[in-house]
């Protein structure tokens, strides 16, 4: 997320009172995420015009049954009829057939599941999928762009950084995002950004040679 | 998970009005989900305040620093203010969990996590904490458990952020709809577990915490966190240490000596932050601190090793935080 | 005899000897190679060079399956979805042993969403009774905490666990014991009411049956060469170490299960699995139904690790299921099954005693090892004991001990990382008393001649230089030490292994077989195979496996895929061509023997037309495709066996505050006979040390004992090593030909790697610190303990 895109706060509405002690001027984050707000408002409100006899507007309820649910994925708007308990795992796998995001621990330790939410590495194991409404959510298969394979897939391919390929998804997402906010990570740095990823078959020292390699950076035999 | 209704807010004053009849808090829901997917919890209704754009941000106020609960820990720990004078809480978030969970939990949602003990969180062991009268990790296996300061239940404390926070004297507002709000310390937040062993703190179930003040550390005040794990990548901590130092040029004015990993509750070590003060910081001197950080541990079973990881911890905090050391390698998350 | 096309491309009469005697290269390139003499079949492809005189085979070429890996396109049996697919969910046992009363599955089967509920009535893995009658239950005996019992299909994962969670089984609960030691003691409580047996499985999974039981130890089962009395009266010196090691899980990612599709005329199962041939057999064998109604599919598999042979439980329920319902039943494990019920690495506790003479002749090795392997056998450990080191006598005693607990399986070298453990440290410690270098000990002591080449190799190398001369040396709290250990493994030889070529009158070429890919990369070995046969790039080849639909494939257990089935296809290959050729001759005005197939073109060797492209010539095929099948022929020389291995290098700092260990550098000198893709085969033997490193530290199957239930079924407190663990690692392969088959490759998944690592830490641990850590997992509180009290090893005189 971009540190320099200015800082919004939801017109019209007392988002920061006195209450709070959060000043509008003070507001020094926030950044895109505030946006992303307003958009998820939009997103629940079009989806669900009931509310309760006596919920404030700012609520919206929905299930426990199935509900419709919008979902941007890979560029293309989706609408799943999921349960609010549904992962974003699970209706990307299930529901939108896109298997390409793997469930390993279904916790959150292992980053097998690894989507975008907005270009930011998230577990979509532990993500409802309602919580990824009004976000841009990009998966494995979205990487590459007509039939052409991001630098870092092509990368993967090259130095054999893959072997049985079950972690490969989480650990090409992780690498990825890595790139996209910082173009020329240190090796000490791809290992950070995967630090939360497992592989069992031990492709690490690969991982981090094509990560490197799209980098520009030469890994030290 | 089971089946839940939720209820989607995105104001303040609409969560609270949600929080009644067992609905509970929804944030980042990293350890809520764990917990319903471990079966040890399961609510039937979700009140999911992750859209509350004014409880997500971090401002610079006159007496110090104001966060928003829903701020990530990502966000926090690689904020530049919070890298510049609030180190230790950039150091504990940014070493927490995953960087992949760092980018979804909430320092709220991080404060309020439940233990980590393993028998806490099998739904085949029902001890203390859920409301029955067995502990099983006293006579089991405790090797990650409690070293000192336990009585009822010896699963430690699994928030880093609360460690950095109690360093930073901070404290929480807490929101409810019938009572307004109220302040509380990091330290008064945390219930022992002898005093109520199934409320892990004092926030209510129709409250919110709606703000974390932090004030103002004192000129000079220069501060670090470190964990250990047994895997460097990521671990809970089996040993840590928070270390927030109020100096005067080498010679340390005040010292505030904070851990997770020793006891049920986050704690500070008056021992060490007694041997520091007015002592000019340098190995020696730190090494001293260690020794005596935790003064009367009385192990379990299985965890006597810990006692020989504190003291290092403390050490090797207290030498990074007075920049004598570099942040050390093994240091795990 | 039929006549046929012999290598020159003349008619061989019918009747000709059946041999023919060819020159191969045998040794390692630089260091031992020469000529050797083999009798082959006649029917042989030509000998190939070593891989500098290849095109195609020997390359680091591009991994077939590589794109399809890394865009998510692959898909795995935990992808596949059908039509009107069940979701199925187990109940499994809550209590670690207990005799079952009942089972009232009503309330499940009522549950809105279940279309089928399936008791188990013999469940699979567990050791089996001798005499059946001791155990007179109409269910299964529960012997482990998670052991599967029933199974819900519903239309929704949700409905399915919902479901499950209503079945009630009422137990008789039985006294049970977890902890090994325990187990052994003579009023232990019992996990069998007599002797039991569990059989032996694909990959080296199951245990002796021929041994007697003693409460729950099961054995021993002893070995013995040459007089070990006399051995140790021999000996100079003796060394004894105690050793012990703990129960590891496979973990692979993709947990274990299948999608079975029952329909009148035809049992389709989709499977996670390293046998698709091994699932057909043992549902073929369960339903006694023919092994031509069965089908099963691996397009691709997340791992297996020696657990995923058979059908075992999940994929027996599953078909059972769809058979029930008429519909495909998914069946596929979460996390915490496949921790507690599909197989784990046996624990290991060894007292080993070694005697040698002045100058490191070993005159005597002497072990007597327990292990458990849960509620099966398997826990043997005595390979590198055995075969390992030339010793003048052995006695190896190796015991099963019962608990409650999931079975083993066969897990990557099955007892070798155990073994080695124990004996390469060992052997190290004969070193230090001998004051012998710990190579010059090992080239005394070790005469398998690539070995000896790899502890040249490691000997010249700058990691071994910086070696500490005195353990313990150095300064400070970090300590930094170097240290080896060796490994050893086999050449076994999957005859179940064929393969066949087809050419099209397009010219496109595929190979087919009923072989899955479990992470190697077989699939691009079998095209460059074909590339360097046809002359065609690896990339224009077409590979087809994982479906028992084609010709029979190799289960993928004990390292022998590449070394079993790459002859196969290279006969199929050279077969096609030849018949190819034979074929195209006379319409292109030349004889067979005047063609060759180079650079994609057909060309003939005296000129009588221009070279013309592959595709062309295919065109002038006289029918629609040509094919040739070709099974796995006997090694041309079974009395040149050799083992193989290598020597693995380890640098550790060991901070001794801390008690942590961080693995810094691995240098890595391994031999697969010849490396069909080098780039594969590093990234294996990279594998092998990365789960070596994580068993050697962390890994733990962790048992509370008062309750009999795993603490850590999940990946988090089961620690994995993640990528900050990842230390440097080079890797040397060395070509190491045989003269065995017409590919003469080996595997390398056993051979590398994680039988090696552990002694290596283990011995760089002592380099570092003086002091000789005999336990796994090191963890701090292991390290902090023996940094304060020093277990030594006896040492007599």
């Amino acid at each position: 997320m971009s540190d320099s895109a200015e800082e919004k706060t939801e017109s019209g509405k007392t988002a920061d009172s006195p209450r709070t002690g959060v000043t509008r001027r003070g507001f020094l984050k926030g950044a895109g995420l505030t946006a992303a707000g307003t958009a998820l408002l939009d997103g629940v409100q079009a989806f669900s015009s009931e509310t309760k006899g006596g919920t404030p507007a700012s609520v919206t309820e929905l299930g426990p049954g199935p509900v419709p649910v919008r979902l941007h994925v890979n560029g293309a708007e989706h609408t799943v009829e999921i349960e609010p308990r549904t992962t974003l795992a699970e209706a990307l796998r299930i529901n939108l057939g896109m298997t390409g995001t793997k469930i390993v621990c279904d916790r959150g330790v292992c980053s097998g599941c690894t989507v975008w939410l907005d270009k930011m590495p998230v577990n979509s194991c532990m993500t409802l999928a309602i919580d990824a409404v009004g976000h841009h959510v990009t998966t494995i298969e979205g990487l590459s762009s007509d039939d052409k394979m991001h630098p870092l897939q092509a990368a993967f391919v090259k130095h054999d950084a893959m072997q049985c390929g079950f972690c490969t998804p989480g650990m090409v997402m992780s690498c990825a995002a890595l790139l996209e906010r910082n173009p020329h990570p240190s090796e000490h740095e791809v290992r950070h950004a995967v630090s939360g990823n497992l592989c069992r078959c031990g492709t690490y020292p690969k991982i981090f040679a094509a990560t490197l390699d799209v980098a520009g950076t030469a890994r030290n035999a | 998970m089971n089946r839940f209704a939720i209820a989607d807010c995105t104001s303040v004053d609409g969560a609270l009005s949600q929080l009644k009849d067992g609905a509970v808090v929804k944030a980042g829901g990293v350890d809520l989900l764990d917990r319903m997917k471990d079966g040890i919890e399961q609510p039937e209704k979700l009140v999911n305040i992750r859209n509350i754009a004014s409880l997500r941000g971090i401002s610079e106020t006159s007496t110090g620093l104001t966060i928003g609960p829903l701020t990530t820990l990502a966000e926090i720990s690689n904020h530049p203010l919070i890298r510049s004078d609030y180190q230790i809480l950039s150091d504990a978030c940014g070493h927490a969990a995953t960087p992949h969970i760092r980018n979804m939990a909430t320092v709220g949602g991080n404060l309020l996590q439940r233990v980590q003990c393993w028998y806490y969180r099998s739904a085949d062991f029902q001890c203390i904490r859920k409301g029955k009268d067995i502990c099983f990790a006293f006579g089991g296996l405790n090797q990650y458990h409690a070293i000192m300061e336990y009585t009822t239940c010896p699963a430690v404390a699994p928030s880093s952020a609360a460690v950095a926070l109690l360093g930073l004297n901070a404290s929480v507002e807490l929101s409810s709809a019938r009572r307004g709000k109220r302040t509380v310390s990091i330290k008064d937040l945390y219930i022992e577990p002898h005093a109520n062993p199934t409320k892990f703190n004092v926030v209510e179930p129709d409250e919110l915490i709606t703000a974390i003040m932090i004030p103002k550390p004192a000129p000079g005040t220069r501060s670090a966190y470190q964990k250990y794990g047994e895997k460097e990548s990521f671990d809970w901590a089996i040993a840590d240490a928070g270390v927030v130092l109020e100096m005067d040029g080498d010679t340390c004015r005040r010292a505030v000596i904070t851990m997770g990993a020793a006891s049920p509750v986050v704690r500070r070590s008056p021992e060490a932050e007694a041997a520091l003060t007015g002592k000019i910081i340098n190995e020696e001197t730190a090494r001293a601190a260690g020794q005596v950080s935790i003064q009367g541990a009385k192990p379990l079973s299985m965890n006597a090793y810990k006692l020989d990881l504190f003291p290092v911890a403390v050490y090797r905090t207290v030498l990074l935080a007075a920049g004598k050391r570099d942040r050390d390698p093994s240091a795990a998350g | 005899m039929t006549n046929r096309i012999a290598e020159d491309g003349l008619l061989e009469q019918a009747g000709a000897p059946g041999k023919k005697t060819v020159e191969m290269p045998v040794g390692v390139p630089g260091y031992t190679l020469a000529q050797e003499s083999r009798d082959v079949p006649v029917a042989e492809p030509p000998v190939w060079p070593t891989n500098k005189d290849l095109k195609y085979v020997g390359q680091s070429v591009e991994r077939y399956d590589g794109a399809a890996k890394v865009s998510g396109q692959a898909r795995y049996t935990s992808d596949v979805q059908l039509p009107g697919m069940l979701y199925a969910k187990f109940v499994n046992a809550s209590v670690p042993h207990a005799r079952i009363v009942s089972i009232d599955t009503a309330a499940a089967e009522k549950y809105p969403g279940v279309r089928g509920v399936h008791v188990i009535q013999h469940v699979l893995g567990n050791a089996v009774l001798r005499n059946p009658a001791l155990d007179p239950v109409k269910y299964p005996v529960v012997r482990y905490a998670g052991q599967p019992i029933a199974a819900v299909a519903a239309t929704t994962p949700a409905a399915a666990e919902e479901a499950a969670a209503l079945v009630k089984v009422r137990y008789d609960a039985i006294p049970f014991v977890v902890d090994q030691n325990k187990a052994r003691e003579a009023d232990a409580p019992a996990v069998f009411p007599g002797a039991a047996d569990e059989a032996a499985s694909a990959g080296g999974g199951g245990g002796p049956t021929d041994v007697k039981q003693t409460g729950n130890v099961h054995g021993p089962s002893i070995h013995r060469k040459g007089e070990i009395d006399q051995g140790f009266k021999d000996a100079d010196v003796v060394v004894e170490g105690h050793y012990v090691t703990q129960v590891q899980t496979h973990s692979a990612l993709e947990t274990h299960g299948v999608v079975a599709d029952w329909k009148p005329e035809l049992l389709t199962v989709w499977a996670s699995t390293q046998g698709t041939s091994s699932v057909r057999e043992e549902l073929s064998a369960f339903f006694k139904i023919p092994l031509t109604q069965v089908r099963v599919i691996t397009e691709y598999m997340g791992g297996g690790f020696g657990a995923k042979f058979g059908a075992g439980n999940p994929g027996v329920v599953a078909a059972a299921l769809s058979k029930k319902t008429g519909s495909p039943v998914r069946l596929m494990l979460d996390r915490e099954e496949e921790h507690l019920s599909v197989g784990n690495r046996p624990s290991s506790d060894q007292t080993l005693r070694i005697g040698a003479k002045k100058d490191g002749t070993i005159t005597a090795i002497h072990l007597v090892a327990y292990g458990t392997a849960g509620c099966g056998t398997g826990a043997g450990c005595s390979g590198p004991a055995a075969n390992l080191y030339k010793s003048g006598s052995l006695h190896t005693e190796e015991n099963d001990v019962f608990i409650n607990a999931g079975p083993a399986s066969a897990m990557r070298a099955p007892g070798h990382p155990q073994g080695a453990f124990a004996l390469e440290q060992t052997i190290d410690d004969l070193a230090v008393k001998l004051n012998m270098d710990p190579i010059d000990l090992r080239d005394k002591t070790d005469d398998h001649p690539v070995r000896r080449v790899e502890r040249q190799i490691v000997r010249e190398s700058d990691l071994w230089k910086s070696r500490n001369p005195v353990a313990g040396a150095s300064p400070g709290p970090i300590k930094r030490g170097v240290g080896l250990g060796q490994s050893v493994w086999y050449r076994f030889v999957s005859m179940n292994s064929n393969a066949e070529v087809r050419i099209h009158k397009d010219g496109s070429l595929e190979v087919l077989s009923g072989v899955q890919d479990i992470g190697s990369g077989v699939k691009t070995v079998m095209a460059q195979i074909l590339a360097e046969q046809f002359g065609v790039p690896p990339s224009q080849i077409s590979v087809k496996i994982g479906d028992t639909n084609h010709p029979q494939g190799p289960d993928s257990g004990g390292s022998v895929t590449t070394l079993s089935l790459t002859p196969a296809v290279r006969d199929a290959a050279w077969q096609a061509s030849q018949k190819f050729l034979a074929d195209i001759a006379p319409g292109l005005g030349a004889t067979p023997a005047d063609l060759v197939l180079v650079d994609g073109e057909v060309r003939s060797q005296s000129g009588k037309f221009d070279p013309i492209s592959f595709r062309r010539a295919a065109a002038k095929m006289t029918t629609s495709q040509i094919a040739a099948q070709a099974k796995r022929i006997p090694d041309y020389d079974p009395k040149k066996y050799l083992t193989y291995g290598g020597v693995d290098v380890a640098e550790v700092e060991v901070d001794t505050e801390l008690g942590r260990i961080h693995v810094r550098r691995v240098l890595s000198v391994h031999d697969c006979g010849r490396p069909m893709n080098p780039a594969q085969t590093i990234s294996q033997i990279n594998g092998g040390i990365i789960q070596g490193i994580s068993y050697t530290l962390l890994e733990n199957r962790l048992l509370d004992p008062v309750y009999g239930l795993m603490v850590n079924p999940d990946l988090e407190q089961y620690k994995i090593v993640g990528a900050r663990e990842i230390p440097e690692i080079e890797v040397r392969l060395v070509e190491a030909y045989i003269g065995q088959s017409s590919t003469d490759a080996s595997g390398i998944g056993e051979a590398a790697g994680v039988v090696s690592i552990g002694a290596a830490i283990g011995n760089a641990v002592y380099n570092a610190v003086g002091v000789r850590i005999r336990q796994t997992p090191m963890t701090p509180a292991v390290v902090l303990a023996a940094l304060r009290a020093p277990a030594q090893g006896k040492e007599t005189a």
